[in-house]
């Protein structure tokens, strides 16, 4: 176990190393670097070339990226170039934001998804299932934004009933039953894509768990069915399901992009996408290592959980169940 | 998995399932090549079969834009703003500067098309190409390969290409070449692992006994028995494209004006939801119904090929048949 563990840290690590070596190159690559990307236009090249060297881009490449690692890894994000704010400042705000409205719209779709997943499969192809799957056919092929605009015409312009965007009302910051009512429906989009995934790894999982002998074996012996259910088979078919969503913070993170834009809530995705479009490449930086650190992160913890879940696990080879 | 039990029905039953068809046909004089059963068995599921058309419809539509409407989607003109749909021959009507709304829906068809398609080609020739090599050869080839598949599924796809985008400029062919990028992990995974189920079979040792170069084992021997599950990822990755593409083009990253494309389309209507909110309805249904048709398709070619699903069906029934007739006969 703790060697896996070891080795499974290392690999981590350098997972996270080759991200950002490639989101360092990718910047870099920009036709004429980011020099040119930050440089005001119209600046004559003596002036250029002083504030090249005052923010040390004149520098080779590798050496650019160690101190640009190393000020990483002690946590100096560096600075915005428009008006030289600490990337953090402008950073760790957004982050809380997005938290907020991904783990609120997370924890409800998992406590839907997840029964309603281990009631469809105890009824396989009944209605419920039948819904189900219509919903999860929805949830895949609707474009979540698209969704939430329906829902701003519909519920804040026809009806009125809803905030139509941000995350308070301009008189009530920080006013939590406020945030709440703006929460509903950036919630509601995020809630159907994940429910369309949740819902089937729910089921799909149980369905291959009541297929096993041991479950039979259960019920040959007379355990009823609720105790089936809930003690047998629930236990050993959630497993699974937790690895998957752990696999999933990738897609939840950059999922929360669009819907941020949408309902202009003042999250990371919506602070890249405005970042990107002003170029404000070491925020761009930043936010990108810093997901990849929560998505690598995640992976790691689904991993072991898995193994200590599930004792059934060998977890030998390369890299486990990714490689 | 194992449905061994299946056949344990009485002799009387089996004729009876719609789905056993094998047994009501007479002997077929020439045995079904695997396109043929495919085919069978997928134009007989009525979602796939309505994805098919559907598809067509869109593919036909957008394709012969020119025929169906007279108009330029990239003409403005400012006189004839907002109209209502049906005024002076234009079918859904004008937006804010007068472009015809069906016009552009149309070419905008064309555009998501080509995207959702190319994406998915160059995607599986680049995942098949890993996939088969790191599969093929095993060792420290395959894990510096897994390792970058490892990587590139790390990175938040969409973070990536709006970071691209925004870096070296918004045209179609960096789009296709940027979602392609993103997009082909899971198909070098899934060579990858038929691979190293594959490559110890017998006929490939017979196919290397005599002599058959590594190209030839890798791409003639190894790579079709990946075909159909490639074909499925390839369908759904479609979809997948058409989605992204939406996406950027709905963050202004994307396709550009004069250019169309339904994500542009619903990036613009926002800002005119009070005025004309079916704007925002037209382009986001199409990107809903060509991709959910793709999905379809995906799927229906899964279940085609997969032996399965047929036994999930006919147990359904075994055990409608158990509740009917157990109790006389067992």
């Amino acid at each position: 176990m703790t060697e896996y563990l070891i080795r499974r840290f290392l690999q981590s690590v350098l997972v996270l190393f080759l991200i950002s070596l490639v989101a360092f190159g990718l910047i870099h690559a920009a036709p004429g670097g980011p020099t040119q990307m930050m440089m005001a236009p119209g600046i004559s090249p003596e002036t250029a070339k002083i504030q090249a060297h005052n923010m040390g881009l004149d520098k080779p490449l590798p050496a650019q990226y160690g101190i640009w690692l190393t000020n990483m890894l002690k946590g100096d994000l560096g600075h915005t170039f428009k008006n030289n704010k600490p990337v953090g400042d402008v950073l760790w705000p957004t982050v809380g934001n997005t938290i907020k409205l991904m783990s609120f719209a997370w924890v409800i779709s998992l406590l839907i998804a997840i029964p309603w997943g281990i009631y469809n499969s105890t009824r396989e192809y009944g209605l419920s299932d039948q819904t189900a799957s219509f919903v999860s056919y929805v949830g895949f092929a609707m474009p979540a934004f698209w969704f939430g605009i329906i829902l701003q015409v519909f519920f804040s312009l026809k009806l009125d009933w809803l905030p139509l965007s941000d995350m308070y009302d301009m008189d009530k910051q920080g006013n939590f039953l406020n945030l709440l009512f703006h929460l509903i429906l950036p919630c509601s989009v995020l809630v159907l894509g994940m429910l369309a995934a949740y819902t089937k790894y729910a089921r799909s999982s149980m369905l291959e768990v009541l297929e096993q002998d041991y479950i039979r074996t259960a019920r040959a012996k007379g355990v009823p069915e609720r105790k089936v259910i809930f003690r047998h088979a629930l236990r050993n078919a959630l497993i699974p399901v937790i690895t998957i969503i752990g696999m999933d913070l990738p897609i939840l993170v950059g999922g929360a992009t669009l819907t941020e834009s949408v309902f202009n809530w003042p999250g990371m995705g919506r602070l890249f996408v405005d970042m990107a479009r002003q170029r404000e490449y070491s925020v761009l930086m930043a936010i990108t290592l810093i997901t990849a650190v929560v998505v690598v992160a995640g992976n790691l913890i689904a991993d072991i959980l898995y193994k200590i879940v599930d004792p059934r696990v060998k977890l030998g080879g390369k890299g486990g169940r990714s490689a | 998995m194992s449905n061994t039990n299946m056949p344990t029905a009485p002799n009387a039953e089996p004729a009876k399932y719609p789905n056993s068809e094998n047994t009501s046909l007479p002997p077929a004089t020439k045995t079904k090549g695997p396109w043929m059963v495919l085919w069978s068995k997928f134009s007989r599921n009525p979602y796939a079969m309505t994805g098919l058309v559907v598809l067509l419809i869109f593919i036909i539509g957008s394709l012969s834009a020119k025929l169906i409407t007279p108009f330029d989607p990239a003409h403005v003109d400012l006189m004839i703003t907002n109209l209502k749909p049906g005024t002076d021959g234009h079918v859904l009507g004008t937006d804010e500067v007068g472009r015809d709304i069906f016009a552009r829906l149309l070419y905008s068809g064309q555009v998501s098309l080509l995207i959702g398609f190319s994406v998915a080609a160059i995607s599986v020739i680049i995942g098949s190409l890993v996939g088969a090599i790191s599969g093929f050869f095993g060792g420290w080839i395959d894990t510096i390969f897994m390792r970058f598949v490892d990587v590139m599924s790390s990175i938040p796809t969409l973070f990536l290409n709006i970071l691209v985008m925004a870096i070296f400029g918004t045209k179609i062919s960096y789009m296709i070449l940027m979602l392609a990028f993103t997009s082909w992990m899971s198909v070098a995974r899934l060579v990858r692992g038929t691979y190293l189920q594959l490559r110890e079979m017998q006929y490939v040792e017979a196919a290397k006994a005599i002599g058959v170069s590594k190209t030839g084992i890798i791409f003639r021997h190894l790579l079709r028995n990946a075909t159909f599950p490639i074909i499925v990822n390839a369908t759904l990755m479609v979809g997948g494209a058409i989605l992204a593409e939406s996406g950027l083009s709905y963050l202004g990253l994307g396709i550009q004006a004069p250019a169309t494309s339904w994500g542009l389309m619903l990036s613009n209507s926002q800002e005119f939801m009070l005025i004309d909110p079916m704007q925002a309805v037209y382009p986001g249904l199409c990107i809903f119904i060509v991709v959910l048709a793709v999905n379809f398709i995906g799927d229906g070619i899964r279940d085609a090929m997969d032996p399965r699903q047929k036994q999930m069906k006919s147990r359904r029934r075994l055990d409608k048949w158990r509740k009917n007739y157990s109790k006389s006969e067992i």
